[in-house]
């Protein structure tokens, strides 16, 4: 499988000072969240990815493509919704987004109903005879999404999509990227303050933190992980039924109070502890799986990278 | 896929050719322009000097208005360079209105609501970009300036006999060259301006400052100085230069050319040199983000 984006010593400065420094690592999966707190370089990463910044050294690539030498060639495959305002206010929002399409190199016939289609998709099809300038900030960035899915993109960078949404909008948002995602072969880059948006979207975390990466988590792996991963409170015959699990494969740590923690092995499934404590006569009062949540990982990396204190 | 059926798909259709992509931002800056009465208004305005210039040389060829106007002296109506002087001045001027109007909006909207990046992100450059912003002004400038002058000098090849077209061919290359330089120059500083400044009141009023604060610096360098080289800052003045000597004429209109004369060479040079730092603030202003210095 190719990478979706392949960091190889990437450093970037921005007058004199270094923004990224040496980012090395290959991120493979179709959703990628990009972490960290404020400052740490998520949007000077984008805009290097896009071409906007040149690299002082090292090397970004993108969907195999170099973002300096490649740059026009990779702008072609991307759409790109950034952090900030970014619209032309006195347009309508469909005659905004046919422009953008125009420019991706739509013909204007494709490009209008593209535009069309775009604005109905994002559930502004009532609103896109208005001029953008009158939208509320929710609808900015529907507009904005609009725009960046128009010309059918294969790898969708979003630079915190939410900001200043309300919930209701936020949820709407977020369906909407994870159904861009399941119903097409579109990439995605999700860079966002808020970790359950990434959580619900992405299946890979990038989280940087000074400029440098803090950690790099497949999410879908950690998850997979996870679910093997028992924490049982039970009453009745504890040895004899923690033997039988270690028998049958697990590894078990006995607590006070009837409380085991059990990692179970690939090939076995849950339903078979319930069977053994069933032949024991064991009684299971609560079963958890432990879930080790991006929050977790996230101030883990943090940690780890003696920043404690990371504030997101 | 019907607009009714919400689902994404994928774009796997042709696309244009690259090079032309620029234009589209030319289409669409014309279309926002034509939407505003006052522009339509102003481009009229600017071609109405051109029907009364049609009228001399209708006059100039027609023997039997003449005598019903009673004009006696034959020389009285002559189309020849000092005609076209006449008719690129009151054009380039024209030109000038335009440009303050339409110049000072084209960038400025885009930066104040950070469109920008929506341009940069797709295979589009900043040359692209500036290209296409460059094209509004070269056609609306071209359409009142060489253009009229290219259909006055056909409408006197038709009208005039005794081969004047022959002899007098040689102008058509001042009306576009003239035209071409004091084209650029506008189109450059008013886009210079709207990069740099984005209140449309404003960047109009720097663009006149842009031309008549360096002319009066010059003057004020002329008389200290006890020298003329302080009118290389007259931008207006070193177009007219260029545009008269184009036209090979020495005396009249303008007056007699002086010993103390500006050479072309450095007229030219000036004109070229406000382009190329024009080009440089562009540069500078044209980014898909701030650069944060320290």
């Amino acid at each position: 499988m190719n990478a979706t984006i392949e960091l190889n010593g990437l450093e970037v400065q921005l007058g004199n000072r270094t923004i990224l420094h040496g980012l090395t690592g290959v991120l493979k999966s179709r959703a990628i969240g990009l972490l960290g707190p404020n400052g740490a370089g998520k949007s000077t990463l984008i805009n290097t990815l896009l071409g906007f910044h040149s690299a002082s050294k090292g090397s970004a690539r993108v969907l195999g493509l170099d973002s300096h030498t490649n740059g026009n060639a990779l702008r072609s495959l991307v759409g790109y919704m950034p952090e900030n305002e970014a619209f032309i206010s006195k347009m309508s929002g469909v005659r905004f987004v046919r422009y953008m399409a125009e420019i991706s190199g739509l013909p204007p016939d494709q490009a209008m109903e593209r535009a069309h289609e775009a604005f109905v998709y994002v559930g502004l099809g009532e609103a896109r005879y208005r001029p953008v300038g009158t939208y509320s900030l929710g609808m900015k960035q529907l507009a904005k999404l609009a725009q960046a899915i128009a010309h059918g993109p294969k790898l969708l960078i979003l630079d915190e999509p939410t900001n200043g949404m309300d919930p209701p909008a936020r949820k709407r948002l977020i369906e909407l990227i994870r159904e861009i995602r399941e119903a097409s072969d579109v990439s995605l880059l999700l860079s966002s303050h808020l970790l359950h948006d990434v959580e619900e979207t992405c299946d890979e975390v990038l989280i940087l933190r000074n400029g440098q990466i803090a950690s790099i988590c497949n999410l879908v792996e950690e998850r997979r992980a996870n679910r093997k991963f028992l924490e049982l409170e039970t009453i009745g015959a504890e040895a004899t039924f923690t033997s039988t699990l270690e028998s049958l494969g697990c590894e078990c740590a006995v607590f006070s109070n009837g409380r085991i923690k059990v990692v179970m092995p690939d090939s076995m499934e849950i339903r078979e502890v319930f069977k053994v404590a069933a032949d024991r006569g064991v009684q299971i009062r609560r079963m958890n799986h432990r879930r080790d949540s991006l929050e977790d990982i996230f101030l883990n990396a943090m940690e780890q990278t003696g920043a404690a204190d990371g504030r997101i | 896929m019907a607009v009714y059926k919400r689902r994404y798909n994928p774009y796997s259709g042709t696309l244009t050719p690259q090079w032309s992509r620029f234009f589209v931002l030319t289409r669409y800056a014309f279309a926002e322009l034509f939407k505003s009465r006052f522009f339509v208004i102003l481009l009229i305005l600017s071609l109405v000097p051109i029907l009364f210039f049609a009228g001399y040389i209708f006059v100039a060829n027609n023997k039997t208005v003449q005598l019903l106007m009673q004009m006696r002296s034959a020389g009285l109506f002559s189309v020849e360079n000092e005609y076209f002087i006449m008719v690129m001045i009151a054009q380039t001027q024209a030109a000038f209105l335009l440009n303050c109007w339409v110049g000072p909006v084209l960038i400025a909207g885009d930066l104040t609501n950070g469109a920008l990046p929506l341009f940069l992100s797709r295979p589009f450059s900043r040359a692209d970009y500036v290209l296409g912003k460059l094209a509004v002004l070269g056609l609306l400038l071209s359409a009142v300036t060489w253009i009229p002058g290219l259909l006055l000098f056909s409408l006197q090849a038709g009208l005039a006999r005794n081969g004047w077209i022959w002899s007098h061919i040689w102008m058509v290359v001042p009306i576009i060259f003239c035209s071409a330089i004091w084209i650029l120059m506008l189109s450059l500083i008013s886009l210079a301006v709207s990069a740099s400044v984005k209140l449309r009141i404003v960047a109009t009023g720097v663009i006149f400052i842009s031309f008549f604060v360096p002319a009066g610096l010059g003057e004020m360098y002329n008389s200290i100085m006890d020298t003329y080289w302080g009118r290389l800052l007259n931008f207006t003045e070193m177009f007219r230069l260029i545009l008269t000597k184009g036209f090979r004429e020495r005396t009249g209109l303008l007056g007699p050319l002086s010993r103390n004369e500006i050479p072309v060479p450095a007229a030219w040079g000036v004109l070229i040199l406000v382009c190329l730092l024009s080009l440089v603030i562009l540069n500078a202003r044209l980014k898909a983000r701030e650069v944060v210095r320290g």
